[in-house]
């Protein structure tokens, strides 16, 4: 179902012929869609390899680091922020290449919002705070991708809680947001800061800076997949669990012609590749990813070798506890991860609440649920007439989900070629400072530079964590967690730069 | 347990000491509340000079930068002697370099003014339309504070000392006027000698010494911001601009643009980084190296100035308790300091005296009302 001549190698169906454009991938000619997302298109044309590390090392857009781009001879674009648009010129860059010559652009206003909640992160957590809080408060919800309903919007199964599929769903929960709620996507919230009574969340949309004051926020950030270690991790071809539902369901593209998935948990991503009748084969245990610009291979622990142009790891969900350090939130280790420690109203301090799976792994329901249960918390804390305990009674039926403890094989791989984190920190590395002696993760990291890169740790500390309890028996909740500071995701220097 | 020396403060000026000590064969135990260099020396900028205005400063740092140089070479650690170039705006500036020049070149650090197109030379994506000279230092430099520091401490346990972290200091036990030992948290340990290391918390110590001098010593908090690694040698000295907000800012080991500015909080124990310091720290850096606008921020994080009126530290021994030392309040210099302060306090402590200017850092000046001429300051 793939073939057919008006379709490009891994389109799944056919695109609106009208926005068809042509651009050049190193020089060479492609076909792509206005407004379709950079690597998408080149995904759809079968090419994995866009961007290239310090070390070196071949990287494509859908595993972790950033995707530097060269892009009509500016370098250091977000290829992953880039939509296409005719006659566009790219080519690969090395990370460490950045625009010598720049314009100093004219002063850009910054925006201001006074709102009684903020809420981060429009997934089903934020979406169910909005509806609960807009009949009597005002809103600002801040989403960074550019779309709201978070990994559920990426799903095309109906989800348990739920009676549609969902993007219905997400349709039919925001169209009742009113003039109480201001929606901003594509936004990335720089951190929370106490500003006297209130809390100042400064945000940026493309370059244009908004400082939203708020009497309470919500943390609705979830969660992100655990990054599973094997050699060649992320290498072009490796899919994250959501890029590659982004590609199938938001854009239409496969990930590739045969795949192969990887991690505990399969059935996350098995419905979706049914359903799209994408080939895939279950490899429990992988060892080693190979190709020469993209996987061509997987190989695991027993030897044996499958032929497949796109590994999907589909393994656990971790909460995401930047923001919850960020914004002051203490962790314990509780179901195999970091949690916050939330107090009776899910509070992590006075004022800042968390809610969805970023309190634990929860199905979508539960989280749409959590965050009816903070708004709920806040409208009494308002004066307001209502019951949490209606939310409360219910999400009381949702224990989150159990990770359980992974163990690092380290004899049995080469270790300079697992990446733990996305920005060249190999397993090989981080292991050498253990055996060193040096067991605390909090000198492990500046070492070895492991959570201080452009993630912060969002993806790479959990496994520094499980390394260093793994080789000196440290229990996981012991050790000393190091946090994260604004701004809570990569924004550009610019964007902040006060004007005169 | 007991140790001859208590060093109580796990930073760089705390485990250098420990490292000369143990060197010359003392038995040191060192009390770190957290773990090393967690205090501020893993949040410093980086930077090693010798530009100073003063004497004893221009002495102190000429001799800590050798010492910088031969245990990098001997232990392996990234330290970097890509100088140090200052930004001058107006006469005034420049007049006021050209003194702190002379001082410099009388004890040999070839510090020299340069053009505004010799400072492009060196750092080319420098904006200097509005710069009208540069005091520049090719042997000034920077050293990785994470691998400087864990080498030190490492030598310093392969030599016999012993470094105790998540250990902190409750109490100094005094009996008529001799320290017997120090309480922590985890026991005691008996000693005659303790050296208060703790910069930041200094302070606190004292109190818990009685110490019966006036020496004030303050937390202030500063802030850092460091950007996407980019190609090696973009930015390879310290840049610093006192008229954009006395900012500094160089390229780390690791290929990020570290940098400051001025903004300063306090006195206080807060280190929560905070919206103003990113709106102004952008706004100045990208004045001095414009291209800095499209790099990605990967973080901020606040640390402490531990400062003294005079912005010079305290070091020195305090007669009224038998033995008690004070090496603290750099007020932004410890970093750099440290290795010479670490061989100065150890020549007082096993010699009685030193040949570097150690009574220039008197901690009786403020109780005397003889405060120094105010340290070369910036970020």
């Amino acid at each position: 179902m793939l073939m057919g001549d008006k379709m490009r190698p891994l389109d799944l169906y056919e695109k609106d012929a009208s926005k068809k454009v042509t651009i050049y991938f190193e020089g060479k000619a492609l076909e792509a869609y206005e407004g379709e997302k950079l690597p998408v298109a080149l995904l759809a044309n079968g090419i994995y390899w866009i961007t290239t590390s310090l070390q070196g090392r071949k990287r494509g857009a859908f595993t972790f680091g950033p995707l530097p781009v060269v892009i009509n001879g500016i370098k250091n674009m977000d290829g992953r922020k880039t939509l296409v648009k005719d006659g566009m010129r790219i080519e690969r860059q090395n990370y460490g290449e950045f625009q010598e010559a720049v314009e100093i652009d004219g002063s850009k206003e910054v925006l201001r919002e006074v709102v009684d909640v903020v809420i981060i992160g429009g997934g089903p957590a934020g979406i169910g705070a909005t509806l609960e809080l807009q009949e009597h408060l005002t809103v600002a919800l801040i989403e960074e991708r550019g779309w709201l309903g978070g990994l559920m919007f990426l799903k095309s199964i109906q989800q348990e809680g739920f009676e549609k599929e969902p993007k219905k769903v997400i349709k039919e929960l925001t169209s009742q947001f009113n003039e109480n709620v201001k929606v901003f996507t594509g936004t990335i919230a720089l951190g929370v800061f106490d500003e006297g009574e209130y809390f100042l969340v400064p945000a940026v949309k493309k370059d244009q800076l908004i400082e939203i004051m708020a009497k309470r926020v919500v943390l609705a950030t979830g969660a992100v997949e655990n990054i599973l270690l094997f050699e060649n991790n992320e290498f072009p071809g490796v899919f994250r669990l959501d890029f590659a539902l982004e590609v199938i369901n938001k854009w239409g593209v496969a990930p590739g012609k045969r795949v192969a998935l990887v991690g505990r948990k399969p059935e996350r991503i098995i419905p979706e590749l049914e359903k799209w009748g994408i080939e895939y084969i279950v490899v429990p245990n992988p060892k080693r990813v190979e190709g020469e610009e993209k996987v061509e291979r997987l190989i695991d622990t027993n030897g044996n070798v499958y032929e497949v142009d796109a590994v999907i790891v589909s393994d656990y969900r971790l909460p995401d506890i930047n923001p919850i350090t960020q914004a002051g939130g203490k962790l314990r280790f509780k179901w195999g991860y970091y949690v916050p420690v939330l107090d009776e109203q899910n509070c992590i301090r006075e004022g800042i609440y968390v809610a969805g799976s970023a309190t634990g792994i929860k199905p979508h329901y539960a989280n749409y649920l959590e965050g009816r249960l903070v708004g709920a918390y806040i409208l009494k804390e308002f004066g307001h007439d209502v019951t949490p305990a209606v939310y409360r009674e219910k999400l009381e039926e949702y224990e989150p989900e159990s990770m359980p403890m992974q163990r690092i094989e380290f004899k049995d791989m080469n270790l300079e070629d697992v990446q733990i984190c996305g920005c060249d920190v190999n397993l090989k590395k981080v292991d050498d400072v253990v055996k060193k002696g040096i067991t605390d993760l909090q000198i492990v990291k500046r070492l070895t530079h492991l959570a201080m890169g452009f993630c912060q740790g969002r993806f790479c500390l959990f496994n520094g964590a499980l390394l260093v309890s793994q080789r000196t028996g440290v229990d996981m909740a012991k050790i000393d967690l190091p946090v994260a500071r604004p701004p809570l995701k990569n924004v550009r220097v610019k964007s902040l730069a006060r004007r005169e | 347990m007991k140790g001859d020396i208590v060093i109580i403060g796990g930073g760089i000026t705390g485990i250098a000491l420990a490292h000369e000590l143990a060197r010359r064969g003392e038995d040191v135990v060192v009390l770190e509340k957290r773990f090393i260099g967690s205090g501020s020396t893993f949040r410093c900028g980086t930077g090693i000079r010798q530009q100073f205005g003063d004497e004893a400063n221009v002495q102190v740092m000429k001799r800590s930068v050798e010492l910088w140089k031969k245990y990098s070479e001997e232990y392996g650690f990234p330290f970097k002697q890509t100088g140090y170039l200052f930004l001058l705006y107006s006469e005034e500036e420049i007049s006021q370099f050209k003194e702190n020049i002379s001082i410099q070149n009388r004890f040999g650090v070839p510090t020299k003014l340069i053009t505004p197109e010799e400072a492009k030379e060196i750092v080319p994506l420098l904006d200097v339309s509005e710069v009208m000279a540069a005091s520049w230092n090719p042997t000034d430099g920077k050293a990785d504070p994470f691998h400087a520091t864990t080498a030190f401490a490492l030598h310093a346990q392969e030599m016999g000392a012993r470094i105790y972290e998540y250990t902190e200091v409750k109490d100094i036990i005094i009996e008529k006027g001799e320290i017997k030992g120090v309480k922590t948290n985890k026991g005691t340990i008996k000693t005659g000698i303790v050296v208060n290391a703790t910069n930041a918390w200094a302070k606190l110590i004292n109190a818990m010494a009685k110490v019966p001098i006036r020496i004030p010593i303050e937390p202030y908090k500063h802030q850092a911001i460091i950007t996407q690694p980019i190609k090696r040698d973009t930015i390879n000295p310290m840049v610093i601009s006192f008229k954009y907000e006395d900012s500094y800012l160089t390229q780390t080991d690791h290929g990020g643009i570290i940098g400051g500015v001025g903004y300063e909080v306090g006195p206080t124990y807060d280190l929560s980084p905070s919206y103003t310091f990113l709106r102004e720290v952008t706004a100045y850096l990208s004045k001095i190296v414009p291209a800095i606008r499209e790099l990605l921020i990967l973080r901020t994080w606040a640390g402490y100035y531990a400062k003294t009126p005079d912005s010079n530290p305290a070091i020195g021994r305090i007669n009224e308790i038998d033995e008690y030392y004070i090496a603290a309040g750099f007020s932004g210099h410890g970093f750099m300091m440290a290795p010479a302060v670490a061989e100065m306090l150890s020549d007082l402590i096993t010699k009685g005296k030193s040949k570097l200017p150690i009574e220039w850092y008197d901690p009786y000046r403020f109780e005397r009302g003889e405060l120094r001429q105010k340290a070369l300051q910036m970020g």
